[in-house]
């Protein structure tokens, strides 16, 4: 049996909808600012902006005061309502959530670090074509994935956890070419570790985005996918008809 | 242990099964109404031995009056028809030929408001010792020590067993109902909202109490209080309106019940 | 023109007045019955008891020089004639034919006590109020002080130790007379005696009072068979009534089917307890002196018809026939008691695998004991006091023989017997002489009030060690 997303409104204690309501959007507030931070620090590495790179990693306060005091909701909500089945659900799955958010937060921390370390060497930086399209691909991933929790659309969810696959292999093949790089280049092993770094964090946040997508299943259908094959999953997430 | 559960189906309600071999209680199409009005509506379910099951519902959904159908103390109340089985250990229990005074002592029962008699707390336990044959009085005392020992209540009362036994605190005498009750040493054990007239600590004893005694019985609790179910018992069935909407293993119940109705009630949402 | 506020605030004041009212009035009206109570207590206790109190004395010379000597009972005020009249009791019927003197006090010249006055209880004449002369046994004489001591000594050894004395006697007018000292029961000097010889012989009197038999035909003597008679039939009502009171009660709150019928029987038996009470005497006098009785004579007694065995009133019929008036008593009385013990407890027997007649037993009667006692209390105050019925069905003015007694079967229940209300009735209402009842009447009312009232507390009492018992009310 499916959830949907307004049946956290329909408690007959109205405080506890509340509470469970604010927990949604305080998560969404986060995972909009984690968005941005992406955003902001892939902007920082491929224009060489130094300044918007400091003020991501100064950021990065911001979600971690998040992602505290989300947790601490969380656990008031548990020790007082004491939830059970889909409200239980929504609150381990928002635990969880502010976690990979946290780390997608310290991911675009790194990235903006390299961004400046990067902008003080003076050669052409190679690579930068890849971490765009990864980092357009990641950060499509981590939208769908918020939307996919908003909403409570697990097969937004599905496509999502699909869609790591892709950037997986994305991934391998941009560090090989980044290899020969190195090789052919031994001046420019600085930069292309840097940037390998960048394109490391940048598939990490899409583990982080395949994890939000599993606890959205997780949340709607009560089924744990974590460390499922894809393969596996098919039958047991049904497309909704 | 489980033999089978039906997935969501919208036809029919999920509920669990279990082998003959393993379940004690059958209840069968049943069906009770009290001077015409219904009350229970072609219940059908098992209950497994050795195990606690947890009816759950709102007021009037009828977990009560399954359970007083269960050991047939509706047979005092005129109004009340009936249809459809209930098999304890494969006997019908409306057989004619079943002695209803032995399948009450066979299925115990313990109420919401402790009803001890006003006698001393020896004399409460041995009740039901001295309806059967007589026995030598060391046999008598032997068992009452053993009741009140499994009751958790031995220690608090070895002293003072000739005392009355409405001197004692309200858990002490739920207790007491309930040494009295496995004194005669049934097979199933039927408890009806056994905490909701006691303070938070008894009711964690009466709670402890009954996972005990889950190796030597078979438990049957109704209650109001969800987390009560949740905490103790390990299948639980959710009855609406006389009718039996989902049966399963508690934890799965708990966490992600099959359908809407059940999640409804147990998340306290407006139904 | 009052707006709202002040409406309302005058409401208040007058409901508050009337707050403080209605405590005051439910206070003045306890008291009031308090002292009712306390007011007929009082007055049965006073000349209920202070008839035994040995009373003065006094010598009275009248103007035209007659004198007499007698006990001062009471004054009135006579409207015909001017001032107020005394009476006397000054006994010795056999020689002025009355016992009874109405004097007019102006006609009183003079009042004396004097000391050797003596007053003797004999029978079956009544009082002798006079001086003692001499006492002669066999060839002995006795005079003045010696004869009064031997008097005393004499008077303890049993009547028939006692045939061969006779009393010297002058009443104060001159009058002499011989007494014989068997048939002489007292002797008392009442103007001389202390007070503490006063106490000894009221204890004395009021204890022959309460021991021995009536005389001069319930003029003068005891009660001691009416007490014996009543109590008697009381405990065979009480036996009679309570298996079949219990029982009753039991079937119509445990057994019967609730459902029209039962209701139309249990306002039936309440309203059997309004039914007055001369009915059931004569439903006693016609089902069971005639019919019941008259059958029995027929087939176990026809060798002594036409005298009546059981076909007339007796111990058995009157038990009986009191056994039904305070029968509702006791039913409604169970039934309340067995409805106050919870279904808990019920439940409780049943879950554990009792039989209903096990519950019943074990359960259900015990807790309801207190209750069966309260009926039972009940029909003991009510059966005690009740005097029409039994005036059909049993009671005698005078028994000629106990219920009780040495030959088999020891308990006689076709006899008639005594019974302090009926006592009381025929003493106030058919005595001849109605001064001499007057005293006696007050004592036997204080009897009966005293009978009951120790058979409830009795009653009272068990009730209270069994309740205490459970260890709670049920």
């Amino acid at each position: 049996m499916d959830i949907t997303s307004d049946s956290h409104s329909q408690h007959i204690s109205r405080q506890f909808n509340q509470e469970l309501e604010e927990l949604k959007t305080h998560l969404m507030a986060m995972g909009g600012l984690v968005e941005k931070q992406v955003q902001d620090a892939v902007f920082a590495l491929l224009e060489g902006d130094t300044r918007l790179a400091e003020q991501v990693r100064d950021n990065d306060r911001q979600v971690n005061d998040l992602q505290l005091q989300i947790d601490d909701e969380c656990t008031r909500v548990l020790a007082r309502r004491q939830p059970a089945a889909s409200d239980l659900r929504l609150v381990l799955a928002v635990i969880r959530a502010t976690s990979d958010l946290e780390r997608i937060g310290d991911e675009a921390s790194k990235i903006a670090r390299n961004a400046l370390l990067l902008s003080e060497s003076s050669s052409t930086i190679r690579g930068l074509v890849e971490v765009r399209h990864i980092s357009e691909h990641v950060r499509k991933m981590l939208r769908d994935a918020l939307t996919a929790f908003a909403r409570f659309d697990t097969d937004l969810a599905m496509q999502v956890v699909r869609e790591d696959e892709l950037v997986d292999d994305e991934y391998s093949s941009a560090m090989r070419s980044l290899m020969t790089f190195m090789m052919e280049d031994s001046r420019s092993i600085t930069s292309v570790l840097s940037i390998m770094w960048v394109l490391r964090a940048l598939e990490r946040v899409g583990d982080h985005a395949d994890n939000l997508a599993e606890y959205v299943v997780y949340l709607v259908k009560g089924l744990d996918i974590r460390h499922s094959d894809t393969d596996e999953l098919e039958p047991q997430v049904p497309k909704k008809s | 242990m489980l033999a089978s559960l039906h997935s969501a189906n919208t036809s029919q309600a999920p509920v669990a099964h279990f082998s003959s071999e393993h379940s004690c209680l059958s209840i069968d199409h049943f069906s009770l109404a009290y001077a015409g009005k219904e009350a229970l509506r072609e219940l059908t379910l098992s209950v497994p031995r050795h195990r606690v099951t947890a009816f759950i519902g709102p007021s009037g959904c009828g977990k009560s009056t399954l359970l007083r159908a269960i050991n047939r103390l509706h047979d005092l109340n005129e109004s009340v028809t009936h249809s459809g089985q209930i098999t304890l250990e494969g006997q019908d229990i409306h057989d004619p030929q079943m002695n209803v005074t032995e399948l009450r002592r066979r299925v115990g029962m313990v109420f919401q408001t402790p009803n001890p008699f006003p006698m001393s707390i020896y004399e409460n336990v041995a009740f039901g010792l001295r309806l059967q044959q007589r026995m030598p009085k060391r046999k008598r005392d032997d068992i009452i020590e053993w009741a009140l020992t499994s009751a958790a209540l031995w220690d608090e009362v070895k002293d003072r067993l000739h005392r009355s036994a409405w001197q004692l605190s309200g858990g002490q005498q739920q207790r007491l109902v309930i040494a009295r009750t496995l004194a005669v040493q049934p097979d199933v054990l039927l408890l009806d909202e056994p905490a909701s007239a006691l303070d938070p600590i008894s009711t964690l004893k009466i709670e402890e109490l009954i996972r005990n005694l889950k190796s030597e019985l078979t438990l049957i609790l109704v209650t109001h209080n969800m987390q009560q179910a949740a905490r103790v018992s390990d299948y639980t069935a959710f009855l609406h309106q006389g009718e039996l909407v989902e049966y399963g293993p508690t934890d799965q119940v708990f966490t992600n019940p099959r359908l809407q109705r059940t999640e409804n009630y147990i998340t306290g949402r407006i139904t | 023109m009052m707006n709202s506020a002040t409406h309302t605030a005058s409401r208040r004041r007058r409901f508050s007045r009337v707050n403080d009212v209605w405590p005051w009035l439910c206070a003045a009206s306890v008291a009031l019955s308090l002292l009712m109570l306390g007011a007929l207590l009082a007055l049965l206790l006073v000349r209920g008891l202070g008839h035994f109190w040995p009373a003065t004395l006094e010598e009275v010379t009248l103007d035209s020089g007659e004198t007499f000597a007698g006990q001062a009972v009471r004054e009135v005020a006579l409207p015909q004639r001017a001032g107020d009249e005394r009476l006397y009791f000054t006994g010795n019927q056999d020689i002025e034919g009355v016992r009874w003197r109405w004097v007019a006090i102006d006609d009183i010249a003079e009042r004396a006590q004097p000391d050797d006055l003596i007053r003797l209880d004999r029978s079956p004449w009544g009082d002798f109020i006079g001086r003692l002369v001499a006492i002669e046994q066999h060839d002995q004489r006795w005079e003045g002080d010696a004869a009064w001591q031997r008097l005393n000594a004499l008077l303890v050894l049993p009547a028939s130790q006692r045939q061969d004395s006779q009393l010297l006697l002058t009443t104060v007018d001159g009058q002499t007379l011989r007494q014989p000292l068997a048939s002489v029961a007292s002797a008392q000097a009442p103007n001389a005696m202390s007070v503490w010889q006063k106490t000894l012989a009221w204890g004395d009197a009021v204890w022959r009072f309460l021991s021995e038999g009536p005389r001069a035909a319930n003029t003068d003597g005891g009660v001691w068979p009416a007490i014996f008679g009543t109590v008697l039939m009381v405990i065979l009502m009480s036996v009679m009534v309570t298996p079949f009171g219990v029982l009753a009660a039991i079937y119509l709150n445990e057994i019967a089917h609730q459902g029209r019928l039962t209701r139309l029987v249990r306002i039936g038996v309440r309203n059997l307890a309004g039914v007055p009470s001369i009915v059931y005497g004569v439903f006693g006098l016609g089902v069971f002196v005639y019919g019941i009785g008259g059958s029995l004579d027929e087939w176990f007694f026809s060798d002594t018809l036409p005298s009546p065995t059981f076909g007339t009133g007796g111990l058995l019929w009157a038990s009986l026939t009191l056994a039904l008036l305070t029968l509702p008593v006791v039913i409604v009385a169970t039934e309340e008691g067995l409805a106050r013990i919870p279904e808990a407890q019920r439940e409780g027997a049943v879950a554990l695998g009792a039989t209903r007649l096990e519950m019943l037993t074990r359960i259900v009667l015990p807790m309801a004991a207190p209750a069966m006692l309260t009926g039972v209390i009940l029909a003991v105050a009510r059966a005690a006091g009740e005097v029409a019925p039994l005036m059909l069905v049993g009671v005698a003015k005078l028994a000629p023989q106990m219920p009780i007694d040495g030959e088999f079967p020891y308990l006689h229940l076709e006899r008639k017997f005594m019974h302090l209300g009926y006592h009381l009735f025929d003493t106030a209402f058919h005595g001849e002489d109605v001064q001499a009842a007057i005293p006696l009447v007050y004592a036997t009312a204080l009897l009966l009030v005293l009978i009951v009232l120790v058979l409830n507390l009795t009653a009272i009492f068990l009730r209270h060690y069994l309740r205490r018992q459970r260890g709670n009310e049920c």
